[in-house]
This record gives structure tokens, sequence and C-alpha cells, in this order.
């Protein structure tokens, strides 16, 4: 494992930001630390970067106790949801800083510098000052910058949050890729469920300053632990007092299986290839359904339309009760 | 399309936007122009014998040097005493830090001379709390330049610290945690982040103090002995000169000191846009 988070609790004034938290994060993978904003997940990570410090518990790094060093001897990366760039210097001046200050040969540095702006495609920028990147190269310049130092972990806090949706997208499979060529043990804090799932080998959902569960993006989507997981992941209805994904209802016309509740079409709302149909039960349940664009066109439904419900084959669901209690 | 009206009201804006001018122009002409061009006038009302014959004094020569001295020396000081300050203040979360925020300020609402009196009061030779002390251990601050610089220093305090202040306070902890995560110490991260960040910030704190602490006469006047050729500086020297019926001289310093804390100004404009062209 390596890095290893035993106990850890943190405290701002009375606001509890993390309670007894104990994570192991295993080497050479890409880790997401996922949750919702002010959940304690960036705290976290600057614990691990030692930026902040725990007001109990330990940090092991790779097997060393790193929980009293400072952050310029843990040896990690850490790339911020702003980028952090040093405004005055210029590109390869950025990427070389951790290296001048480990007092590395001259050429040596200047072979690493043009071997990391090769890898994350800034090459002909390096004599650019960080001001006339856009967003996207600015923040692919804070990672070779983290790298460059060949950091035992590469920590990164919520690095794609200020990016616009596309720029995000291509830099979240960049990532991907990055990381299968340079294997360091990455972790990532982000609130998006859908950036955690396609880009992390593991997720770590974190809720008020807790662990709610571990897993591969498979088990957690598959097998939540509750029903907070459950409803961070993706979208949640309720049907016949149980909690299920919109897109696993079955939806018609006529009533066709046994069991499947009745009720009229109280809202459609289009977003793209898909359609939201929102159904009233006679039951009094509001059960929101999303269908193909496709074959809401081939239903020929409409606001009003009787239709009947029912969980469609395979379709993971969770009782409410819990939803209910908590 | 204007209609007539809208056309009269532009009219209206164009006259308002004139006298405003006029209105701003006159100010700063009677109130600076004017009066500074009068001492330029008055010093080379016979070319250059003016300077020529300040210069052959040898108390005005002495007294330019003093204040030289002790503007460069009490810069220095208040330069690296500003910088840290305002590093502790906006870095830094500590008791009484807002008292002592306001505290800084003193110096801009406090007659210099009631400073200079304070430290008479405390540092001179037979009555001050430290001041016998310090005397028989062979320093003496009052009446000599000890004490003319630390009340230059009291005088231009806070004008680094509300230069930087800002600039830090903007720049954010961002790039310094960044650096710290690279592997950069304390020291390495203010020489080599913070520092060139802020250098704007205090070449003008520098300048702004130069030209005030060029320019100090109450705390000074007061805290020196102003014998001529020892402990006079070049604005108490203007003043006696002016008094004793040498104009001449008294224009001529003045003169130089305003030469000056122009040229300061003029290094700093210099200096200025080949940074924002980079």
């Amino acid at each position: 494992m390596s890095i290893e988070i035993k106990g850890v609790n943190k405290k701002f004034g009375d606001f509890v930001a993390l309670e007894d938290v104990n994570v192991s994060l295993p080497t050479g993978q890409l880790t997401a630390l996922l949750g919702p904003s002010g959940g304690g997940k960036s705290t976290l990570l600057r614990i691990i970067a030692g930026l902040d410090a725990a007001d109990s518990g330990t940090i092991t790094i790779e097997g060393t106790n790193a929980t009293t060093l400072p952050p310029q001897k843990r040896n990690v990366g850490f790339v911020f949801q702003h980028y952090a760039v040093f405004k005055h210097m210029t590109v390869a001046k950025n990427v070389a800083f951790g290296l001048e200050i480990r007092k590395r040969p001259k050429d040596e540095v200047a072979a690493r510098v043009d071997e990391l702006l090769k890898l994350v495609h800034l090459s002909q920028f390096a004599h650019r000052l960080p001001s006339q990147l856009s967003g996207g190269q600015r923040q692919r310049m804070a990672l070779a910058r983290a790298l460059a130092v060949e950091p035992t972990v590469l920590l990164l806090d919520e690095p794609f949050g200020a990016l616009d949706a596309k720029v995000r997208k291509e830099l979240r499979d960049w990532l991907r890729r990055l990381h299968d060529e340079v294997h360091v043990t990455t972790v990532f804090v982000t609130h998006d469920q859908e950036e955690a799932m396609e880009v992390a080998d593991e997720i770590v959902v974190i809720n008020n300053g807790r662990v709610e569960q571990v897993g591969t993006p498979d088990q957690l989507y598959d097998e939540p632990a509750n029903d907070f997981v459950m409803g961070f992941l993706g979208e949640i209805t309720t049907l016949n007092g149980v909690m299920l994904r919109p897109h696993d209802i079955h939806l018609s016309l006529t009533p066709e299986l046994a069991g499947a509740a009745e009720g009229t079409i109280s809202r459609l709302l289009r977003v793209g290839f898909e359609v939201r149909a929102t159904v009233l039960t006679d039951d009094g349940e509001e059960v929101t359904i999303v269908l193909t664009r496709t074959h809401a066109r081939q239903l020929d439904l409409e606001t009003g339309v009787r239709v009947w419900v029912t969980p469609a084959a395979g379709a993971l669901t969770m009782p409410s009760l819990a939803a209910a209690a908590g | 399309m204007a209609s007539p009206r809208s056309t009269a009201v532009a009219n209206q804006s164009q006259v308002v936007k004139w006298v405003l001018r006029l209105l701003v122009v006159g100010y700063l002409l009677m109130l600076v122009a004017w009066p500074t061009a009068y001492v330029v006038k008055h010093t080379f009302a016979d070319g250059f014998t003016g300077i020529q014959d300040a210069l052959a004094d040898p108390d005005v020569v002495h007294a330019l040097k003093l204040t030289a001295q002790i503007a460069v020396t009490a810069v220095i000081i208040n330069t690296v005493f500003g910088v840290g300050m305002s590093l502790l203040l906006v870095r830094h979360t500590f008791i009484g830090k807002r008292a002592l925020s306001v505290l800084i300020d003193l110096p801009l609402s406090v007659s210099p001379v009631v400073v200079g009196l304070a430290l008479v009061l405390v540092y001179n030779g037979r009555f001050g709390w430290f001041g016998p002390f310090l005397e028989d251990h062979g320093l003496q601050i009052i009446f000599a330049k000890p004490g003319m610089i630390m009340a230059t220093c009291f005088v231009i305090l806070p004008l680094v610290i509300r230069e930087v202040v800002p600039v830090l306070e903007e720049l954010g902890d961002d790039q310094e945690q960044a650096a710290r995560s690279l592997g950069a110490s304390g020291r390495q991260t203010f020489l080599r982040i913070t520092l060139p960040s802020i250098k704007w910030a205090v070449v003008y704190g520098v300048v702004l103090s130069l030209a005030r602490a060029l320019g100090e006469f109450g705390a000074v006047k007061v805290v020196a002995g102003n014998v001529g050729g020892e402990t006079q500086v070049a604005t108490v020297l203007v003043q006696q000169k002016y008094q004793n019926f040498q104009q001449e001289t008294a224009y001529s310093v003045a003169f130089m000191l305003v030469f000056a804390a122009v040229l300061c100004l003029i290094v700093v404009a210099l200096l200025r846009p080949k940074e924002s062209q980079r």
C-alpha cells in the first residue's frame, strides 16, 4: 500500500472536516476521492500533502511515517484547482522549479523539462509566460511541474474544476492515458461522479467527513453500500417503495407485466438524446423515468397519457426506507 | 441618429467635462506647479551660480550628505521591516493582529513633531527611560544620527507595508504552497516566488519612503541638534538659511530636494513599462 491513512481527524473551529478516516491507497493506481463540496475530500488531500495538519491520526507514504513531515520533505506532487502557476516564470522555468530547488545539473534539468513538456504537449510554449496559455494548458503545465520531481504520489485537487466542459472531458481522457504511461500513484479529488468513474481505478466516497465506501467504479455503481453512495453515483427515483435508477424502469402503454404501477405522465423534458418523463402513479408516487428520444417517439409519449411502469429486469434496487430514515 | 435633445445633453456634458478639467488643472497649478516652478526660477535666476555657491558652502554639502545617509539607512531598515511585517499581517493569524494593523497607520495621523518629542522623552541622555543607560555604554541617540534615523523610520513606517499588503492579499498563497510541495524551503519560497511577485509594490514603497525621508522636517528637527555641519539635515538648513536672509542658498537646496524626489518618480516610471511589456 502506497498511502496509509489511519484515524485521521480534522476540525476547523466547530466544523468537523474529517472524522476518524481510515483508508489505504494502493501503489501505482489512480484513485478518486469523490464526494459533495464541503465533504472533506480536499482537506484529506491537503493533509496527505502536508499543506494542512491533521488534529490526530497518522499518514504513511510508502512506508515512511509522514505525519509530521513538512510538505517539502514528503516528495509529493500537488496540482491545484486554480493551477497556482508561478506567474513571473516561463513555462519551462515553472516546470524546472522543483529540479532547480534540488540543485540538479543544468543539462539534466533542461533534458527533463524538454521531456515533460513533450509529455504534456506544451513543447512549443516553453518560453511563454503562463498568462499566455489557456486554462487547460496551464493545468497541463502544472501537472508537468508536479511530475518533474518524480514524486512518490501525485495529488490533484479538483484539477479540472475550473475548466469548461469540453476541455474538461479532453483532459480527463488525457490524464487517464498519461497515468497508463507514467504509472505514478495518483490521487485526485472530484465532486463529479462521471469524472471519477471514467478515470479512476478505485473510488473513495467521502461525505460529511467520513468514508462512505471504497471500491472500483463498477462495485460502487452495482453494489452501493448505502443510499448516499447510490444517490451520489447517479440519479435515483422511487417506485413501489424501492429506490432505483430512472433508466432502469420499464414503461409501457398497456399493463404488460404483473405488478406494474399505473399512472399518468405529468411532465416530459427532452435533453439532447434523452427524454425524462415524470409519472404520477395512482398511489401518489412521483417517478422519474429516462428513455432515449427514439424510444419515446416509438411510444408516442405525451403529457396526460396513461402508462404502466415497472422495474426493468436486472435493475439495481434498494429499499427506500433507508432514504426515509437517512 | 441623435435627436436635438440628446445633442443638447451631449453639448452640456461636454461643457461640464471642460469645466471639471479646468478646475482640476487650475487647482494643481496653484497648489503644486506654480510654487515649485517659482523655486526653480529663483534657483536659476543667475544661471548655475546659485547652485555653485550653495555647493561651495561646507555646511550645505554636509547637510545634503547627512540627509542622504539618514534617508538611505532609514529606507533600508524600513524595507526589511515592512516586507516582514506585511508577510506577518497577511499570511499569519494571531491575537492582536487588527490592533497591530491600526497601529501601523499611526505615523500617518500623528504629527511628526510629536514623534520627535516622544523619542526625546524616551531616549535622551539625561532623564529618558533608556537614554542614560545607552549613553553610559557609548551610544548617543538624541542629538545624533541614531535618533534622526529612528525618527525617519517612524515617519515612513506605513509606506512600504501599505503598498505590499494589498498585493500579497491579492496574490494568495497558492503559489507559495505549490513551491513548498515542490520541495522549496521557506527561504527559497520567499526569494524565488513571493519576492518576485511583490517586487513592484516594494519598489513603490521604497520610492515613496525615500521621497518622504528626504523631505522629513518636524520629527528630525526635534531629535537632531541642528548644529550646522554636524547634525543639520537639508530641510532644516533650508529653513535656517531662509531665515538668515540667504534666500539664494535656500532656494538652491530646496531645488535639489525637489529634484531628488522627482528623479525617484521618473526612475520608477521608466522601469515600470518594461514589466508590463514582458
